[in-house]
């Protein structure tokens, strides 16, 4: 058989599939640029970052959310006092089924739950099961335990005298900013989150937002209203200014996609507020000695660019002004 | 329910390993298991050090650092050079390919950032230096200066002089390397050479008679991963490195070779995460290894590994790691 000259006519299957495959492409690709000339290095915050630690963490809840997600609640006294809103964790995944995972898999820390009298410190995660490492990590049992090094990672950080925040995540990139949302409900700041995700169903953080007094703007695929202009539109109604509820908020902080913090810039240059992004790379050592993870932007050859473990992975971002 | 709480003393594993380094020491002043190797004219306590690129002064804080025989630093380059495109890691079946492209400060660069860190640590500073021609590498070891412990020179760099072959695969240049930086420094020199080369015996030996100390066995394997779903390159740099389990029976290999070889000790580096696999070394003629993908995910590997052959040789009765390779040996 040739590996070229197909003779058969394409089912509407095979052009169903093909179609999805070069939509995943194109948003790929424009997800892949849209971060260039957009991030920086946020400067040194006031308050010092907590002195990572590694630790055997017990696995005290270990279950699925909805179809693609799983949520992992971990015993670790030192992480769940000191971790700051937007850091995360590196968990060595144990082997499974002969097969061995060796580089620890970054996760962001979902929740903070600091030790009370009768329970331990807990942090929350929620993973999607996309390859081999978080395969090996769904099957680790409850009452196991597993070794995580943090807490890790430059967070988000409220500007002084913030009344209101806007959050925005994707998918598990809700994760990365809900440590924001714990932060700004305990400080009395008036929160909106985006959730976006690809279904309804697959909405991860609502009880979360819930729970926080955050109110929520779901955005799908299913229907459109993730779309980016459809909604940069909605977002820019909301915040209208015409009643004090819908005054602009005084900071923007997102995570899941590149394009979304594209949006988050563009919003923010309209309200002039300043926005934080939290970025995803290939990780070893999460500590900033491996140098692996490269932001994902282009930068000068003959100098490195930021590593999203130990300048990020929260970046301050802008849309640059030509 | 949780250890944590069950009133132990410390707040964490990374705490109750630090302590427990304490009462390791103290076993060990009883009864002397002597550890201590010789590279030239420097000592190390312990036959086990990081592999270059696989550790950063960030860990002083999470694993006992004195416990080791030295730590060695990521590559140094004359110029500052910026790394490779992402992405620049991803994990394999037993194994991890990186393509990090050592970005560099240059020696100021590290000596006004870096080495005021690797020096606060409780063991030697092994500097790595490197250079993508073969007059590039003594320039960089004159202006470290006395700040490293012992330098070592990875070679495994493309000759941009000769076609962009390996500067280490080409004994003559091996050669040349070395007799240059001998000449400005009088601290040891470990040699540190690729894997792809067609006799590491006859790199080895060119390392030894230029001056050499000591000479790394080895430097990560090229290679190349593809993604399963799109079947392009994941690297952006497209090829890069491959280290961890998979490489050790290509490094067992090679190490035994160098080391009949050489007189100078070989150092054995290429997917060492236990006691064992250390000893598996030690037994086909290193004298010492590093530690390099275990690292990653246990932190504390190269700290265990020490333990460890402190534990099997006082378990044994024995003073030596030599002795106890010794009670293994075939009848
Ligand atoms: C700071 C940070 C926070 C994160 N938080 C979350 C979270 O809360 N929930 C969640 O589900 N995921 C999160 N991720 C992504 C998560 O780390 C990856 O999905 C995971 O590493 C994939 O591992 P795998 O072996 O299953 O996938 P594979 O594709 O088989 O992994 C192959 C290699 O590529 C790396 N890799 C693949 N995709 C990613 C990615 N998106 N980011 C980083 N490394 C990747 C893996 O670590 C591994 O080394 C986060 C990533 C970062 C950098
Ligand atoms: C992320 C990474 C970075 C590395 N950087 C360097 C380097 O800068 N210089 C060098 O000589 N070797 C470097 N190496 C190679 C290691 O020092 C070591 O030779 C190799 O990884 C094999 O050992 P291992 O299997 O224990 O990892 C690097 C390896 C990795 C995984
Ligand atoms: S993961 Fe090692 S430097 Fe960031």
């Amino acid at each position: 058989m040739s590996i070229d000259a197909p003779v058969v006519t394409p089912t509407a299957a095979t052009l169903r599939a093909r179609a999805a495959v070069a939509q995943a492409r194109a948003f790929a690709e424009a997800d892949e640029r849209a971060l260039d000339g957009l991030v920086s290095v946020r400067p040194r915050s006031a308050v010092p970052r907590p002195q990572p630690v590694w630790d055997d963490a017990e696995v005290l809840v270990h279950e699925p959310v909805g179809e693609r997600y799983r949520r992992l609640v971990l015993a670790s006294n030192t992480i769940a006092a000191t971790a700051q809103a937007g850091q995360f964790l590196m968990i060595t995944v144990p082997p499974h089924g002969g097969d061995t995972i060796l580089l620890p898999r970054p996760m962001a820390i979902h929740r903070r739950r600091p030790a009370t009298t009768d329970h331990p410190g807990t942090v929350e995660l929620i993973y999607g099961v996309v390859g081999r490492g978080t395969r090996a990590l769904a099957a680790v049992p409850v009452g196991g335990t597993l070794q995580v090094t943090g807490p890790l990672g430059r967070g988000f950080g409220f500007p002084p005298g913030t009344r209101s925040a806007l959050l925005i995540g994707r998918g598990v990139g809700v994760c990365g900013v809900m440590g924001a949302a714990e932060d700004a409900a305990a400080a009395g700041i008036r929160t909106t989150m985006v959730l976006s995700g690809q279904h309804p169903d697959q909405l991860l953080g609502r009880s979360d937002c819930a729970e926080l007094g955050v109110q929520v703007i779901g955005a799908t695929d299913d229907d459109g209203s993730s779309d980016l202009t459809f909604l940069a539109t909605r977002l820019r109604g909301h915040f209208d200014g015409t009643t004090p509820e819908r005054t602009p908020p005084g900071v923007i902080m997102v995570c899941g996609a590149g394009v979304l913090a594209r949006l988050a810039a563009e919003l923010g240059a309209h309200w002039g507020v300043p926005v934080q992004a939290s970025l995803e790379a290939h990780m070893a050592c999460g500590l900033g000695y491996c140098h692996g993870c490269a932001a994902p932007v282009r930068t000068d050859p003959s100098v490195e660019g930021p590593l999203v473990c130990a300048d990020g992975p929260v970046f301050d971002a802008a849309i640059p002004v030509v | 329910m949780v250890a944590l709480l069950d009133g132990t003393a410390h707040p964490d594993a990374r705490a109750a390993f630090f302590a427990a380094a304490s009462d390791d020491l103290a076993a060990t002043a009883l009864s002397a298991v002597d550890m201590s190797v010789r590279i030239g004219s420097l000592t190390l306590n312990a036959p086990v050090m990081p592999a270059s690129g696989c550790f950063g002064p960030d860990l002083g804080a999470l694993i006992p650092v004195g416990e080791l025989g030295a730590t060695v630093t990521k590559t140094v380059f004359g110029s500052a050079r910026g790394g490779n495109p992402v992405h620049r890691l991803t994990e394999v079946p037993a194994g991890m390919v990186n393509s990090v492209g050592i970005p560099s400060h240059g020696p100021a660069g590290y000596l006004a950032t870096l080495h005021p860190r690797y020096a606060a640590l409780d063991a030697p500073t092994i500097i790595s230096v490197g250079g993508h021609r073969i007059g590039e590498y003594a320039p960089v070891v004159a202006a470290l200066g006395e700040h490293g412990a012992a330098y070592e020179l990875n070679v495994s760099c493309p000759n941009l002089d000769r076609d962009g072959t390996d500067i280490g695969s080409d004994p003559a240049a091996i050669r040349e390397v070395v007799a240059a930086v001998r000449l400005v420094t009088g601290k040891p020199l470990i040699v540190k050479l690729p894997v792809l080369v067609a006799s590491i015996a006859a790199c080895a030996l060119a390392a030894e008679e230029a001056g050499a100390d000591a000479v790394c066995v080895a430097n990560s394997i090229p290679a190349m991963p593809l993604d399963a779903q799109t079947r392009r390159p994941i690297l952006g740099n497209v090829i890069g490195g491959l280290s961890g389990p998979s490489i050790k029976p290509i490094v067992l290999r090679l190490v035994w070779l160098a080391s009949r070889a050489v007189q100078i000790p070989v150092i054995a580096c290429g997917g060492i995460e236990t006691v064992d696999d250390a000893l598996d070394y030690f037994s086909v003629g290193a004298s010492a290894v590093q530690v390099g993908t275990a690292s990653f995910g246990r932190p504390f590997a190269a700290v265990e590994i020490v333990r460890g052959l402190r534990r099997r040789s006082l378990d044994a009765g024995v003073g030596s790691i030599r002795e106890l390779l010794d009670l293994d040996a075939p009848r």
